[in-house]
């Protein structure tokens, strides 16, 4: 395992700087409610000015849209995007994995139909991996799709399907024949979350929030030029997709909002001894982890495949995450609620209620410390 | 960046020379006068001084860590080296060390005589200079004193390196100062070279683990195939990684400025690792971990001894954090992203 030192180079300094601008422009501080980092707002209006600035789709084809831009140029403006608690529900998805799958197993025709829309900011995308009966074991998925004339019919159901009831498209993943490995014979198809075959139930949030959802596919009718990549191979590519999914400020951000109105409620006030010792800490934590994480995203620029590096950033990225929460609840001397007027107050009530998310979503720390252990034993 | 070769000559020189047997035995001697030799001979201690960067001697102390090496590369070169060189005092070839400056400390200097007590003085018994930084009249200054000038009480830290309490009653080399140079300085740069020394234990106290636990079996299977202590396995890593990507960050500071939230964030995460990283080594090991034979104690003990030095915890963690807090939160963000460009620590 190896995490080289990397910098910003002046070009990528100037585009954090941009997005800043932007951010201070377009959204200034006391004029939205701000989100706990991937976990924000959905706002394609939001989205679509982001896709003019070139910000959406950027590590996508020039051809296509995008902006032929690197991994690490995407990492500064998502990062700051993050910070900031800007509303990036729409695009994320499309934006963080399933355009870079399509750009990188799809057909021509597949990259023209979708990588334009998506690098407009308009076109959204639900992940389909998890079922009732698979979530970390993900090879074990029963949803299957049965060849038929022109296509393949799909059954089955999906679950925690984020956003599935306002996204446009989905990827699922599915067994197209039963092989001796069980790794082998899966699919993966681009199927249209408004197709009238499907049915969406929403799965109410422990907070009461209805992002997730039950997706019913019921003989749904799949062409052969949405299967995305090769047939029977499903699995290497859903892995591949994982791999965009780990590691980035994504898994390192999603309480920093807290700390920071923590800090902005205090001012002017003395800081106690262990109120310092939290800040001093998260404070390095941050700085140190995020350099972690750059380094990750500049392996991938470097066409290398970092997938132990980023689980191992995730792991300890995500618990973080948590560790910062549960240290400001140590500090504050109220009773959080999602109805109070300080956004302050909002923002730790909304933590407190999916903190435990964090550590789940994208791959279980488990399941991360599986992978990170495998790439340690390999020398 | 540093030359690879450079890291690699002193990779060879610290395998080739701090066995098992050579540290064990510069802890029951208090000096390791085989190793000394061949570090001066390829002049690891002094590179900062002649024609070398800080940085590359930095890397070369991070190698150093692995290794454990019981030697006073951080103290000759990075710390008593540079007070001289900065004050335009003579480095000489020996090897030297540096008073840390512990608050209990009673140094005083009349004209060109050092008197009083330091304490937690590295190798002081065996160095040929000790070389202080004090306050006098609020003007710093530095001294230099020969063996000859002080009577050193042998003392030890956790992992038994010489830490001696040395009492002075002698003539001095007197020099002011650098500009810039005074205790703070200091003791930045002694947390430094501690943060460049734990990285490299950290890195190496994970090899050592994830090959321990590959090559023991129980139940029938290496102790490395069971989740309970993957999970072990991959916290000696993230701090290894943590630690090292902060170490690398000061370093690479501190060749541009003084590198103050640099010094200070890294320092806080070794100290904070040097309880989880060596926990998760320890309980990976079993009892084979504690026994005087295996090489895990060689890091454990120098990565608690360390986190002591130069700032404990509490030390860098209210430092930073009341920064932190001054400079409220339109700050906080960049400093996390660019350090001591956006905050003074």
């Amino acid at each position: 395992m190896r995490f080289e030192p990397t910098e910003l180079t002046g070009t990528e300094l100037a585009l954090q700087k941009d997005v800043r601008d932007f951010l201070a422009a377009e959204l200034p501080p006391g004029t939205f409610v701000p989100g706990l980092g991937m976990g924000a707002a959905r706002d394609p209006a939001f989205s679509r000015k982001l896709a003019r600035r070139g910000w959406v789709g950027m590590a996508l084809p020039r051809r296509f849209g995008g902006g032929d831009r690197s991994a690490v140029e995407r990492f500064v403006v998502v990062e700051e995007l993050l910070r900031w608690g800007a509303p990036v529900g729409h695009h994320w998805v499309a934006d963080r994995q399933s355009g870079p799958l399509i750009k990188r197993f799809g057909t021509e025709a597949q990259k023209q139909r979708f990588l334009p829309q998506i690098c407009a900011g308009e076109l959204s995308f639900s992940i389909g991996m998890s079922e009732p009966d698979s979530g970390s074991d993900l090879a074990s998925v029963k949803t299957r799709a049965t060849r038929v004339d022109g296509g393949w019919l799909l059954n089955g159901t999906k679950v925690w399907t984020s956003g599935a009831h306002v996204n446009d498209w989905f990827i699922v993943l599915a067994r197209t024949s039963d092989e001796a490995d069980r790794h082998e014979g899966l699919s993966q198809l681009l199927v249209d979350l408004r197709s009238n075959d499907l049915r969406v139930n929403p799965i109410p949030f422990l907070d009461g929030t209805t992002h997730f959802n039950e997706v019913l596919l019921t003989e749904v009718f799949v062409p052969d030029e949405l299967v995305l990549g090769e047939v029977g191979m499903g699995w290497a590519q859903n892995t591949s997709e994982l791999a965009y999914e780990r590691g980035g400020p994504d898994r390192w951000l999603s309480t920093y909002l807290v700390l920071e109105h923590f800090l902005r409620e205090r001012a002017g006030r003395a800081t106690s001894e262990q109120a310092a010792a939290l800040l001093g800490e998260a404070t390095a934590r941050w700085w140190a982890l995020r350099q972690l994480s750059l380094s990750v995203a500049r392996q991938m620029d470097r066409g290398e495949a970092p997938a132990a590096e980023s689980a191992l950033v995730k792991e300890m990225g995500t618990r973080f995450e948590q560790d910062v929460l549960n240290g400001v609840q140590q500090l504050v001397d109220l009773e959080p609620s999602l109805e109070s007027s300080s956004v302050f107050e909002q923002l730790l009530a909304r933590a407190i209620l999916t903190a435990p998310s964090f550590t789940i979503r994208g791959g279980t720390n488990e399941i991360l410390r599986s992978v990170a252990a495998r790439g340690l034993r390999r020398p | 960046m540093t030359d690879p070769l450079l890291i690699e000559a002193a990779e060879r020189v610290f395998s080739d020379t701090c066995t098992h047997e050579a540290i064990e035995a510069a802890e029951r001697e208090g000096w390791a006068a085989g190793v000394w030799a061949r570090v001066a001979e390829v002049g690891l201690p002094w590179i900062a001084l002649e024609g070398g960067s800080l940085v590359d001697a930095l890397q070369v102390l991070r190698v150093a860590g692995r290794y454990a090496a019981p030697v006073p590369l951080a103290e000759t070169g990075v710390l008593a080296g540079w007070l001289l060189a900065a004050s335009g005092l003579p480095v000489g070839e020996g090897p030297l060390t540096v008073v840390p400056g512990r608050p209990e400390d009673t140094l005083k200097i009349v004209g060109d005589r050092l008197s009083g007590v330091a304490h937690r003085v590295p190798w002081a018994r065996k160095v040929e200079r000790v070389v202080a930084l004090i306050e006098v009249e609020g003007a710093w200054v530095v001294a230099a004193v020969p063996r000859s000038g002080m009577v050193a009480e042998a003392r030890v830290n956790l992992a038994g390196e010489p830490r001696d309490t040395v009492t002075f009653n002698g003539q001095a080399h007197v020099a002011a100062a650098a500009p810039g140079v005074d205790g703070a300085a200091l003791r930045y740069r002694g947390a430094l070279t501690r943060v460049m020394l734990m990285a490299g234990a950290l890195e190496r106290m994970s090899e050592l683990t994830v090959g321990y636990t590959n090559e023991r079996v129980q139940f029938g299977r290496p102790v490395s195939r069971f989740q309970a202590v993957q999970q072990h396995l991959v916290q000696g890593a993230q701090d290894a990684a943590l630690v090292g990507m902060a170490a690398h960050g000061a370093a690479r500071a501190a060749s541009r400025c003084q590198a103050r939230f640099e010094i200070a964030a890294a320092k806080l995460l070794a100290n904070r690792a040097a309880h989880t990283a060596t926990r998760a080594a320890h309980q990976a090991h079993g009892a084979m971990g504690m026994t005087r034979e295996y090489a895990l104690h060689h890091l454990s003990r120098r990565l608690w001894a360390w986190r002591s030095e130069y700032g404990d915890d509490v030390f860098w963690s209210s430092r930073l954090g009341g920064a932190v807090a001054q400079a409220g939160a339109e700050q906080l963000y960049p400093a996390i992203t660019a350090g001591s460009a956006a905050l003074e620590v």
